[in-house]
């Protein structure tokens, strides 16, 4: 908390003296009403996985397979042709008997602990304003992450850690404007971590350990820099101090946090191998430790952009699958899942229509379809076992219910006790939020 | 995995629009104009088709032929909206087709609220992309960024306004009953002068003899030694990379993939301003730096464009954006939704940078690069005789094999004797049928089977069956590659790709061709693998080109340098507007011309070449405002933190007014004046006392204007990611100060200066993304400050500060504790210890049992102090 935060929230009325004394270790703006959620744990499937492969069937997908779509194709980015029907097989599942796509069968045992949001869009076919407005709430970059306006409101649980933690082995593209904190304080930007499985925990978090001093050289380092740059009035001399000393608490807690092989076997086991299952325990060990908010990208790049075959998106939820399904089930385990939020999904879906290119390739894959595609969310007072909206006959086109990320950030900042119109952030002369001008709390999958 | 870097319309920064102020006028700009422009414009603005002209509320309100087309506050009677609803019974718009529920939502909203239609927006930048009938209005011709540059003259000012920047600052501050704070001490100055024009601190001599000197001439003797300073140049030319977003590698997804001469561009900025080369010849030199008089001095400046992002064509962006500050490639799919931009005039500068292509700009003697172009061409022409040669075997090869796919199978199944065929072929079958996950819907059965040892004749069945499919798959696959090379009309560029009609192989003959004949497949033998099924001459020819093309490679010499240059095509094409943005659906052609709002009355059609010249001789044009602008402002924002105008690459409608217009105007024509000269501008930035202002607090100040646009203080600024290691390396006396060439990575062992490390768009440094350096993917116009926890763990446990830490030990340590402290800070903060830190250093150091200098000097390197420049 900085003087000029303070004046700030003075200025906003929000520092009234009740409140003033939570400001040392929290910071930002106090809930509006009561919270459902303290964290969240957001699985993002980076590239585009497909709905009616997935969260999504459509029967009529199937019957109409080979042939052109009677509506005709949307616009997206590439050139598709006639209707490709899911290679996977849809069950129900469950006592709310959702059905969910074969290579989400142990997903689908969770079921009815999950909302499945069927009417999700955005507003353009490509990945980077997609990604943005997913992350953001704007298509340009340049505007503060969700996880930065929720440390921004309610600041971390542990003051030894990062409040937003990024984990991605590899990078998602465009990467940090992803979980920047643009115009907010910078200390609310999200912490990245290149998790790869087999990376040592030392060597997860750059430079996270000294080998040739030890802890008592350190702190008194700690105590002689806080002494000489003491005295100053300046918010960011003081925000670097205060960098220093979480740099410093982190070297002890952060490698031990992201140790998972501190994990009981059986749990392990439980996410599967991988990358992607090891973010996945890494987070669940985050959120235990108070860290509001967690992101894992499944993989580098964007590996569920399958243009040209969708039989991989198989292969990606052989890992995706099990570790969802585990970190569920353990967030229960511990008793966190009441508490935290779990959203699962991409930046957009795929067409329903077979993406025609490529020179002698298969030509089994999807293109980017902005105009409909599924989410998941489970705890955090969110509703378990029913679905919300609704795409059309085909999959292609929300219909019923459409839910723009905006609408989708509404609810989120919802459960943690937000009305987002008015967790805003004055800058350059306005005040901003995370959703624009726009968002509607979906107060129907609300617990 | 694929990537598409197709949408890359960034505006750098649309003002958020607040639920609370002027929010009708920003619902309008945001979601009624869009609608409007899209759907109502192309006939209701200039052609006013019906009567109707859409061009204000006063212009609906007046109505056409039917009346007024809306009544504010009643969408219901409003003919607007009965037409777009499709109430009315003869009146149903547009004639395309129906809008949106949720886009007729939004208009009736609007007209409900009571129809706001800003007034500064007037026909603004929204009328057909079709031909001439773009009109820019005399109120567009007036926005600021776009008068004529004058020189206005300074204001009267109070006491402490020395040069005429003062004034400009000083009229300002006054307006809002604000004083600038004291001046900075000589100390801080010299420091701050120092970082902001090398890059590094200064040394105790260069301190010590600013201090000494008396004259009143004592800071200006500073600037200029610091301006004739080779380091400058590492400086400020690594400002204008962060614009022209340089690199020294390709994205590219799966590999690294170095430019190898891309650090000719780099080293010829950093010499360009060295040199104080004028700036209308550095825009000049970027963009057509071979059609220049002297091509050997400018055509490097080319790198701008030959270095461009892969793909994604920001070409037009980058040059608009860098150069001018408009963001016209949101013109590409429509006319500028805010500027007066026609859709025509993005077309218009793309088909300068359409007309052009990737080439070499040799810096070796004619013969020596024909020398290596000849042998390279040997090595190649054999080379491709040699894979045709193999390819040619080898297909025949694999042909023959598909006719034994029978045998080959009942072999694997052991049915029949392994000596009837190909020993290592039946082991790369036997491979392939293990793999059982394949789950090959075409040889399922025949795993069945093969449980049954019974039926060999079922097998034998099978088998050949199966083998009459593999050799069917084999002929289709060559069918459609030859028939999709005809559509494609023989060009496999992944343009074309993308959007052609092509075939494919049902998915799993397609798998089943891939496992067998691809270049990986069991069938295909690569050279080394097929020497053993060729005999007599046809082995002999094997030998001899395998012996030829090592041969001719041992001849190559080392490649000739040159520069990554752009250069016209011979036959330069006719470029189209694509509507939508779309390039499979072009509209009108468009002739290579300037943009209209910076040309007085119609631009000319350009004629030389691509036009290349042309654009940048009306870039660079004294005449055009915005060129001269945008780079004082850029200047102003690399001195202070931030620009006179914020958005530093966008002047238009949706970028931030500058705080002090006049101010801008009064740089823009001195740098004019001066003949383009930056040196001689940041003289003048320089001398000014508001440059030389303190960076203290002022609590009215502070108040009244929190982040200082009017420019009370001096903004402290953190040091960036080249400063902190360029400064870390320095204290240490291990800079090399040797630079230029080819970019080294930053590791333990490079000690050259950061701007010389190398710069990836693929995977960036990460010393350099954890302080902040810019995507090198697409033009940044300004470094955001970031202050997380892990820059903490960088001074604390990063190898660079721990080696560094114990090489300023060695250079301070001296048998007097007091002394080495003494020395250690005027090294470092340029002054001596107060008595306090002298005993906070002593007890530290005699607290601590091993190591104590390295420890201690970490501490000073990581401090406020020597991080930031106030």
């Amino acid at each position: 908390m900085t003087r000029r935060d303070l004046l700030r929230l003075i200025g906003t009325g929000f520092g009234a003296v009740g409140y003033s004394h939570l400001l040392a270790e929290t910071s930002g703006v106090a809930p509006q009403f009561p919270a459902r959620a303290k964290h969240v744990i957001h699985l993002f499937l980076n590239g585009g996985p497909s709905q009616v492969d997935t969260f999504d069937p459509k029967p009529m997908l199937t019957k109409y397979a080979g042939k052109p779509a009677p509506s005709g194709n949307l616009k997206t980015e590439r050139k598709t042709g006639s209707l490709l029907k899911s290679p996977f097989e849809f069950k129900k599942y469950g006592q709310s008997g959702i059905e969910v796509s074969e290579i989400f069968s142990k997903l689908g045992e969770c079921i009815d602990d999950c909302c499945v949001i069927r009417s999700m869009h955005t507003d353009r076919p490509n990945h980077e304003p997609s990604l943005l407005v997913l992350n953001t709430g704007s298509p340009l970059s340049g505007r503060p992450s969700m996880g930065s306006w929720l440390t921004y409101g309610l600041g971390t649980e542990n003051k030894n850690l990062p409040g937003y933690f990024v984990l991605c082995p590899g990078l998602p593209i465009i990467g940090p404007q992803l979980w920047s904190s643009a115009f907010l304080p910078a200390k609310y930007q999200g912490t990245y971590i290149a998790n790869y499985a087999k990376t040592e925990p030392d060597k997860l978090i750059p430079y996270v350990r000294n080998t040739k001093y030890s802890a008592d050289d350190q702190r008194r380092q700690l105590g002689l820099l806080a002494k000489l740059d003491n005295g100053s009035s300046d918010p960011q001399l003081e925000a670097r101090i205060q960098a220093m000393e979480t740099a410093f608490r982190m070297q002890t807690e952060a490698p031990d946090i992201l140790d998972i092989s501190k994990e009981k076997p059986e749990v392990r086991a439980s996410y599967g191998e991988g990358d992607f299952a090891s973010g996945c325990l890494m987070a669940a060990r985050l959120v235990e430790r108070g860290v509001r908010m967690v992101q894992v990208y499944y993989g580098n790049g964007q590996p569920w952009d399958n243009h040209d075959d969708i039989m991989i998106h198989k292969r990606l939820a052989r890992d995706a699958d099990p570790a969802i399904a585990a970190l569920l089930k353990d967030l229960k385990q511990r008793g966190l899942l009441d508490e935290t939020l779990v959203i699962i999904g991409g930046e957009f879906g795929r067409t329903p229509s077979v993406e025609v290119s490529g020179l002698v390739k298969v030509q089994n894959g999807r293109d980017h379809n902005n105009h409909g595609f599924s989410v998941v969310l489970a705890g955090g007072g969110i509703k378990g076992g029913m679905t919300y909206g609704a795409t059309d006959d085909f999959g292609f086109k929300a219909i019923e219910n459409p839910l723009h990320p905006h609408d989708l950030q509404a609810t989120i900042l919802h459960l943690f006790g937000y009305d987002h119109t008015k967790l805003t952030y004055r800058y350059s002369g306005r005040d901003f939020r995370l959703t624009d001008v726009e968002g509607e709390v979906v107060k129907g999958i609300l617990a | 995995m694929r990537r598409c870097l197709t949408f890359v319309l960034v505006l750098s920064t649309i003002p958020a629009f607040s639920a609370t102020a002027d929010k009708a006028e920003e619902f309008f700009e945001m979601k009624v104009r869009p609608i409007l422009a899209k759907n109502c414009f192309a006939c209701h603005t200039a052609s006013k088709m019906g009567g109707l002209e859409m061009s204000s509320r006063e212009a609906l309100l007046k109505g056409g032929a039917d009346g007024a087309a809306i009544v504010p506050g009643d969408p219901d009677h409003s003919l607007l909206i009965r037409a777009v609803r499709h109430e009315d019974a003869r009146i149903k718009m547009p004639p395309q087709g129906q809008l949106s529920s949720d886009e007729i939502d939004q208009l009736s909203l609007w007209v409900k609220a009571g129809a706001v239609w800003p007034k500064s927006h007037v026909s603004q930048g929204t009328t057909a992309a079709k031909g001439d009938d773009y009109v820019i209005t005399p109120e567009q011709r007036n926005y600021w960024a776009f008068r004529p540059v004058t020189k206005p003259a300074p204001p009267k000012a109070d006491a402490w306004a020395k040069t005429p920047i003062d004034h400009f600052i000083a009229a300002k501050l006054q307006e809002k009953g604000l004083a600038p704070v004291k001046p900075a001490n000589k100390r801080t100055l010299i420091r701050r002068a120092t970082f902001d024009l090398t890059g590094l601190p200064p040394t105790p001599e260069e301190v010590d003899a600013f201090l000494k000197d008396k004259s009143a001439r004592a800071f200006a003797k500073v600037v200029d030694r610091l301006l004739a300073s080779p380091r400058y140049g590492e400086r400020w030319g690594r400002h204008w990379l962060d614009v022209s977003r340089y690199s020294d590698d390709k994205l590219d997804s799966e590999r690294d993939a170095p430019h190898p001469n891309a650090f000719r561009y780099r080293d010829w900025v950093i010499q360009a301003f060295n040199d104080d080369m004028p700036y209308d010849e550095f825009v000049k030199a970027q963009i057509a730096g071979d059609l220049l008089p002297n091509p050997e001095k400018t055509a490097a400046g080319l790198g701008l464009y030959a270095l461009s992002p892969e793909f994604q064509d920001d070409r037009v962006d980058v040059t608009t954006r860098g150069f001018l500050g408009l963001t016209v490639a949101c013109a590409t799919c429509h006319n500028h939704k805010f500027d007066p931009i026609p859709q025509k005039d993005y077309y218009a500068l793309l088909s300068v940078f359409d007309n052009t292509k990737m080439d070499e700009y040799p810096l070796a003697p004619k013969a020596e690069v024909e020398e290596y172009k000849a042998r390279k061409k040997k090595v190649e022409d054999e080379e491709k005789k040699l894979k045709e040669y193999v390819d040619a075997q080898a297909a025949q090869l694999a042909d023959i094999f598909a006719t034994r796919t029978s045998d080959y199978l009942m072999a694997a199944a052991k049915l029949i004797p392994a000596e009837s065929v190909d020993k290592e072929t039946l082991e790369r079958w036997n491979k392939y049928l293990a793999k059982t996950e394949k789950e090959h819907p075409f040889l399922k059965p025949w795993y069945a089977l093969q449980k049954d040892k019974q039926h060999e004749s079922e097998a034998r069945k099978f088998a050949d069956d199966f083998q009459a499919r593999v050799v069917k798959v084999f002929a289709e696959h060559n069918r459609i590659e030859r028939e999709n090379m005809i559509r494609l009309g023989g060009s496999t560029e992944r343009g074309n790709l993308s959007r052609a009609d092509l075939l494919s192989l049902p998915r799993d003959d397609y798998f089943l061709w891939r496992d067998l004949f691809s270049d990986k497949g069991i069938l295909v033998y690569d050279e080394k693998g097929i020497n053993r099924f060729l005999t007599g001459e046809f082995k002999a020819y094997l030998v001899t080109l395998r012996k030829n093309v090592d041969q001719y490679n041992k001849e190559i010499p080392p490649q000739y340098p040159f520069l990554q240059v752009i250069s016209d095509v011979a036959k330069p094409k006719k470029q189209h507007v694509y509507l939508r943005g779309d390039k499979n659906n072009p509209g009108d052609e468009v002739d290579a011309h300037f943009l209209s709002i910076l040309s007085s009355g119609k631009p000319k059609p350009y004629t030389h070449g691509s036009g290349r010249l042309e654009l940048a001789e009306d870039i660079a044009d004294p005449k055009n405002p915005l060129t001269p602008r945008v780079i004082v402002n850029r200047v102003w924002q690399w001195h202070f933190g931030f620009g006179i105008a914020r958005t530093a690459s966008n002047f238009g409608e949706l970028g931030e007014r500058p705080v002090n217009p006049e101010l801008l105007d009064y740089l823009a024509a001195r740098l004019l004046e001066d003949k383009w000269s930056i040196k001689a501008l940041q003289r003048e930035i320089m001398l000014s006392a508001t440059y030389q202002l303190g960076s203290d607090d002022s609590q009215k100040a502070e108040t009244v204007d929190p982040e200082d646009r009017l420019m009370w203080r001096f903004n402290r600024q953190r040091l960036d990611a080249e400063e902190v290691r360029d400064a870390v390396l320095f204290a240490s006396g291990k800079l090399d100060l040797q630079g230029g060439g080819k970019p080294e990575h930053l590791d333990d062992s490079n000690f050259k200066r950061t701007v010389y490390g190398f710069v990836s768009r693929r995977r960036l440094d990460p010393m350099l993304e954890l302080f902040d350096f810019p995507n090198a993917n697409s033009t940044s116009e300004a470094r955001i400050v970031t202050n997380v926890p892990l820059q903490g763990l960088f001074f604390l446990n990063s190898p660079l500060l721990m080696s560094q830490s114990e090489a300023l030990a060695a250079r301070v340590e001296s048998s007097d504790e007091k002394q080495a402290i003494e020395k250690a800070y005027r090294l470092l903060f340029d002054r001596a210890p107060t008595q306090k830190e002298l005993k906070l250093g002593l007890e530290f150091l005699h607290a601590t049992p091993e190591k104590p200098w390295p420890k201690y000097l970490q501490v000073l390197l990581s401090s406020n102090e020597f991080n930031y420049v106030s």
